[in-house]
């Protein structure tokens, strides 16, 4: 920032007294040649990343350097072609630098707020490489789920729990209680749990993003939980609850693939549109010493 | 069955190897971060294989230029073997010549110091107001004599008065008119009352074939000062053409000499030629009519200091020497001066001082007469209305001119005020002319530049 008020104090009475101050200008020069290092200087940053052991200075410091000298060469660009686009070379250069300047603006403020909203909205966070693979791992824990409870519902006593099996054992000891009623056994209930996993859990574990689908709406979902709860007997109801709990667990990886996009994509302009514009800038130095 | 969440089973869900991945983000990344450059690059390539070296230009060029727009190497000379090809006063000097400001001047800027390209300016000579300020903040001259103010920092600020309004300055016309009571309601010609107006008299050249009101029959070409036969001639219509008797005043400023000539004037010329036009005329006559030679004729003009005592000729020649007489008895002492002051001469006719009107009041600026047309004439020229004396100078005072012309602000509701608008900075009085160099196939294309014409 004092560089910035230095070059704006400086500025001033020069373009007072210079007819039409330019970039070809001793002061001009001045203005481009600084601001061009602080670009170079900014661009490095990738290159430290790259090597993160390198014993140049911490990263936190060259991320602050990066800020700071990014934020400072713009204005010192618009001085030094004095606030003018000037030729075709530079006014696409600094229509991409505008568009740099802008992104790496608005990522800064992505990337110093998304993490407070990442630590509160998601705490069933992942690796986002892994939310693939963790998403193929919840669809095939719910199969497990439904597959169990649904064994015990069809009265298959090899498929039944160690708790079902125990209750059926039971059962033959009272009066009015048969096996299968020890077992829970529910033909109709285990029909609609198939049907709610094939029709509605699976595809939504399943797909890529759930945009639309009813699960991913945490409102329309948490009804349909309901529902289920009401038409399976009450020994299913934690399974339901499983269900339920991975359902809101893909809604957050789904929530935080989105985050990730929101994060890093900014960056798929930024760095991109940051080389051309070294490029092209160091293209434009050449010629316009030149010229 | 409980969903198991032991550590165990949480860790089982990770894929070890997810690193050896990249992620498609990573990748679109790096393949951006790839092509973007090299697609500038391309444009870059392409622009300059399409328009030359334009691509690289700093900004468009100013009107006058942009035909050169293809042609860099015409201003950016480069020197043998040295890689700069900055612009020099030798580019500009190959095709204008640049009269020096002033002998005295202390330095002489470089062209493009003053006239800024790559600006896309409509005109070069639109030159900002410092380059002057430069050296008239605080002039100083090689000789140490000034001829303007010694500080001038803007047209608004601290510009001196007009010279011409200077305190003890007068005009230095030799027309006797009284602008006062030209603009009255007068006896015009065939003795009807007129109003005249300003542009009656004052018209721009430009005026087109738009009829004099009061103009005489007569016309004499050649009697005009150099200065303003040039505003006259030129279809420049900055200035006003200075009044002409023929044009302006013959329709009411009847120069009659003899009642014997009711229908004819004499010509409004030098008195040796109003002399020879009269004897020729009054010789032409008593050859006609012989018989009136001894008529005794009496002076019936009221001419004061003039005895009316009737005279009798003996033979024709005399009679026309007498008859001379009395018409130049009128027309020296009434009629030609009631606007000439006349002077006794060397010989025996008088002389008649000159008119001395000035086309221009301000030699060292420009003013554009044609520009202001949207407004009447007495909103600057206030005096006129009210003058009395030919020594009135009519010209509108600086403060009239910066009602409405200041430095621009940032809010630009001014009219330009800045240096350019009225001075030339060069002295185009002293223009060379130049010698081109140039053929269109050289101006124009890059190609052609290199292919030897057949």
């Amino acid at each position: 920032m004092v560089a910035l008020v230095v070059a704006t104090a400086i500025y001033v009475p020069y373009s007072l007294r210079v007819p039409a101050p330019s970039g070809g200008s001793a002061i001009g020069l001045i203005y481009g040649s600084v601001g061009f290092c602080f670009m170079i200087f900014a661009g490095l940053l990738g290159l430290r990343k790259k090597f993160p052991v390198w014993r140049i200075g911490r990263a936190q410091t060259w991320m602050r350097a990066h800020l700071w000298l990014g934020l400072v060469s713009y204005p010192l660009i618009l001085l030094h072609g004095a606030f003018h686009f000037g030729g075709p070379l530079t006014r696409v250069m600094m229509w991409i630098f505008t568009v740099v300047f802008a992104s790496g603006i608005v990522g800064a403020a992505i990337q110093h707020c998304m993490p407070r909203i990442h630590t509160a909205q998601l705490p069933m966070e992942t690796i986002y490489e892994q939310i693939d693979h963790v998403r193929d791992q919840l669809a095939m824990e719910t199969g497990r789920l439904v597959e169990s409870a649904c064994a015990s519902l069809d009265g298959e006593l090899s498929r039944a729990s160690m708790g079902q099996l125990a209750a059926a054992a039971s059962a033959g000891t009272d009066w009015d209680v048969t096996v299968a009623d020890g077992l829970g056994f529910n033909e109709q209930a285990s029909r609609q749990l198939r049907d709610f996993f094939l029709s509605e859990t699976l595809p939504y574990l399943e797909k890529v993003g759930s945009r639309g689908m009813p699960l991913a709406d945490p409102m329309r979902a948490k009804a349909m939980f309901q529902q289920l709860r009401i038409l399976l007997p009450a020994p299913l109801h934690s399974t339901v609850g499983d269900l339920e709990t991975i359902c809101e667990e893909k809604r957050q990886l789904d929530r935080q693939r989105r985050f990730h996009l929101v994060l890093h994509g900014w960056l798929l302009v930024h760095i991109p549109l940051s080389y051309a514009v070294l490029l092209l800038g160091a293209v434009h130095a050449v010629l316009a010493l030149k010229y | 069955m409980q969903r198991i969440r032991t550590t165990k089973e949480r860790a089982r869900r990770i894929d070890l190897m997810y690193f050896a991945r990249p992620h498609w983000l990573r990748q679109w990344r790096f393949w951006l971060s790839c092509a973007v450059p090299l697609v500038a690059l391309g444009w870059l390539f392409t622009m300059h294989a399409q328009g030359g070296q334009r691509a690289f230009s700093s900004g468009p060029l100013s009107r006058s230029h942009a035909v050169f727009t293809q042609r860099c190497e015409l201003c950016h000379l480069g020197r043998a073997g040295g890689y700069f090809q900055n612009v020099s006063d030798q580019a500009c000097l190959s095709c204008h010549d640049a009269p020096l400001h002033h002998a005295s001047q202390t330095f002489t800027p470089a062209c493009s110091s003053c006239h800024a390209e790559h600006k896309g300016a409509p005109r070069l000579a639109a030159t900002a107001d410092s380059v002057c300020t430069e050296c008239h903040a605080n002039l100083h001259s090689r000789d140490a004599a000034l001829h303007v103010a010694r500080s001038i920092a803007g047209f608004g600020e601290d510009h001196p008065e007009f010279a011409a309004l200077r305190e003890g300055r007068q005009d230095p016309g030799g027309i006797k008119l009284n602008h006062y009571l030209h603009l009255q309601s007068l006896l015009g010609p065939s003795h009807t009352r007129v109003q005249l107006t300003c542009l009656d008299c004052h018209r721009s050249p430009r005026g087109g074939n738009e009829v004099w009101p009061y103009a005489g029959v007569q016309s004499r070409p050649g009697s005009a000062t150099r200065e303003i036969a040039e505003v006259r001639t030129s279809r420049d219509a900055s200035y006003l053409a200075p009044p002409r008797f023929v044009e302006n005043c013959a329709g009411c400023h009847w120069l009659d000499f003899d009642k014997r000539f009711p229908q004819e004037q004499v010509p409004h010329d030098k008195p040796y030629a109003v002399h020879a036009f009269l004897e020729k005329r009054f010789a032409e006559y008593i050859a006609a009519h012989p018989g009136e030679v001894h008529e005794a004729v009496r002076f019936d003009r009221q001419i004061p200091e003039r005895p009316a005592v009737a005279r009798v000729a003996r033979d024709t020649r005399e009679w026309v020497g007498f008859r001379v007489e009395e018409a130049e008895d009128l027309l020296w002492r009434k009629t030609c001066k009631q606007c000439h002051t006349l002077r006794v001469g060397t010989g025996p006719l008088p002389e008649i001082a000159k008119s001395n009107i000035t086309p221009r009041w301000m030699p060292h600026a420009e003013f554009d007469h044609d520009s202001h047309g949207m407004m009447t004439c007495e909103s600057c020229h206030t005096k006129a209305t009210s003058s009395h004396e030919t020594v009135d100078v009519l010209l509108p005072s600086i403060k009239t001119c910066q009602e409405c012309h200041r430095e621009q602000g940032p809010a630009k509701e001014f009219a330009e005020g800045s240096c350019f608008e009225c001075h030339q900075y060069h002295n185009w009085r002293d223009e060379q002319p130049v010698k081109g160099k140039y053929d269109v196939h050289q101006l124009r294309s890059a190609s052609a530049w290199r292919t030897p014409r057949s």
